[in-house]
């Protein structure tokens, strides 16, 4: 499908690619410039600054690369009665919601910012990539997407109940993530920095897990598990929740368009 | 047909009612407010280990404080995108009221529920969050009106550019959208103040257009640039983009499809 985008105008795909790149490249700059004019921020050097954000540009080309067209923004879809289109495939949801987010093409705007700084912080810091590290590393990603993802899947699960005002739902609660998740959080006061693991969990999806794969945290075992803990309760609430809504669609319906096919 | 002599006012007023439409603007306005808490203690940390800049402490943290009270001012939106998108366009030429006049009524009817909401409060517990939100001097507070006051107008403008580059090159509406958000957020000061960016740049980018939208008013009201300097470039930018974005505009309007609805 994705592929078929891009063959049917690729002077199109390339202008999303591009602007998936410059978004991509203007999320990171602020705290880049800052790390670049001060040699690094606070207890962070410059290339662990790098390391942040390339970590947080990766956890974002992923999702953008396997949850594209909507399915990371899915209340747009369930406000927009297109969860009808999902559910009438013959396959699972789940199944079709890994399956049908798949763009490797126009998903990967992320790439090249992400890579870079990755790759900077990378030979800067002189990482060994031993395999525990890179274990812990896919671990981390995994745990970061999932965070994400739930938080995403959580409140769109509000679209069920209601389409109209919650169909956007999903744009702000995006927002609200990846807005915050590039920058190091260690001078927050102790109830702000609660918040951004919890309420609002920002500080989970790359400044936890970028402190603990740069050592800048204890490696003992509680703290290390923080991220993967913290995925596991998001998603079983994202999941529970998300259910509920699914029992309450499939009694209701969409309310969303007239009998005479417009948009309400 | 003769207008109301409050058309304006009210078209301010009926977008101001829909502000409630959903209670989901609170999702963005905890948004701001955590961005702010996060921008806060992310300039003490690097004051703590890094005691020098051309701005102090505290000229910063008021920078940031103000730049989020005036979010909506200094990084304007009308609903000329919503309008594309849903197709709505259409209707508002029909209106007897030029179309930037009821978007910019539009969004002012909206700031002033923001304002109460949000801008009103977040001054008011600036002390609490360690900042002094008061202007360098009161001098700087009347040229800081004026010069938000042409920040408004260069808004307009770029925002009635970026709708004409939409239609003229028939783009997607958010894609062209996405990238002056992103475009804006680096050139304009919103989030790091220009005077902080490395090796000059901040100067280069203190003379384009979107630096007259934000970097301007907020250098102005903390004291940390040259009023004379800043608003005439303002003005430079107003005077100049507002022909070139109508002759876009009126050029290219008729080319306008929209499959929204």
């Amino acid at each position: 499908m994705d592929l078929l985008f891009v063959a049917r105008g690729p002077r199109v795909a390339l202008i999303y690619y591009f602007s998936d790149l410059v978004r991509g490249a203007a999320a990171a700059t602020a705290t880049f410039l800052l790390a670049e004019r001060f040699d690094g921020i606070g207890a962070w050097t410059k290339p662990q600054v790098l390391f942040l954000l390339g970590y947080a540009l990766l956890v974002r080309l992923l999702i953008d690369s396997f949850f594209n067209y909507n399915l990371a923004h899915v209340s747009r879809r369930i406000g927009r009665g297109q969860l009808d289109h999902l559910l009438i495939q013959p396959q699972p949801l789940w199944m079709a919601l890994v399956t049908e987010g798949f763009a490797p093409v126009t998903g990967t705007g992320m790439l090249l910012p992400s890579a870079i700084l990755l790759g900077a912080a990378g030979q800067q810091l002189n990482l060994i990539f031993s395999p525990g590290w890179c274990l812990q590393f896919i671990a981390y990603l995994v745990a970061s997407i999932t965070v994400v993802l739930s938080f995403e899947y959580a409140w769109a699960s509000i679209a069920f109940w209601a389409p109209r005002a919650a169909e956007e739902i999903n744009s702000h609660t995006w927002d609200l993530l990846q807005a915050l998740t590039p920058f190091p959080l260690d001078g927050l006061s102790g109830w702000a920095l609660g918040s951004l693991l919890t309420v609002v969990p920002a500080g989970i999806v790359a400044w936890y897990p970028s402190r603990a794969l740069l050592g800048l945290a204890p490696l003992a075992w509680p703290d290390a598990a923080v991220a993967p803990a913290a995925a596991v309760l998001f998603a079983a609430f994202a999941a529970w929740i998300f259910t509920r809504g699914l029992h309450h669609y499939g009694r209701t319906g969409s309310s969303r368009y007239l009998d005479y096919g417009h948009r309400r | 047909m003769r207008l109301p002599e409050d058309a304006y006012l009210k078209t301010a007023s009926m977008a101001a009612a829909a502000f409630f439409d959903t209670p989901f603007f609170l999702l963005e306005y905890a948004l701001r407010f955590l961005r702010v808490l996060v921008l806060l203690a992310l300039w003490r940390t690097v004051f703590a280990s890094h005691a020098t800049g051309s701005m102090t402490l505290p000229q910063v943290l008021t920078y940031t404080l103000i730049a989020e009270v005036f979010a909506a001012q200094l990084n304007l939106r009308t609903s000329l995108n919503d309008a594309m998108w849903d197709g709505t366009l259409v209707i508002r030429f029909l209106r007897p009221m030029g179309l930037i006049r009821q978007l910019a009524a539009e969004m002012a009817g909206r700031w002033s529920i923001d304002l109460v909401l949000f801008s009103l409060p977040l001054f008011a517990i600036a002390p609490l969050l360690g900042v002094d939100p008061r202007p360098a001097s009161p001098p700087h507070a009347i040229l800081f009106i004026t010069s938000l006051a042409l920040s408004i107008v260069v808004g307009l403008a770029l925002e009635q550019f970026s709708g004409a580059i939409v239609v003229a090159f028939e783009q997607p509406v958010w894609l062209v959208d996405y990238v002056r958000v992103a475009i804006a957020t680096v050139l304009s000061g919103q989030l790091l103040p220009l005077a902080y960016y490395p090796a000059g740049i901040g100067e280069l980018f203190s003379w384009l257009p979107f630096a007259a939208t934000t970097w301007a008013p907020l250098a102005i009201y903390t004291g940390a640039g040259n009023p004379p300097l800043l608003i005439a470039t303002q003005l430079f930018w107003g005077i100049t983009l507002w022909p070139i974005a109508n002759w876009i505009w009126r050029a290219n309007r008729e080319k306008l499809a929209s499959y929204g609805g």
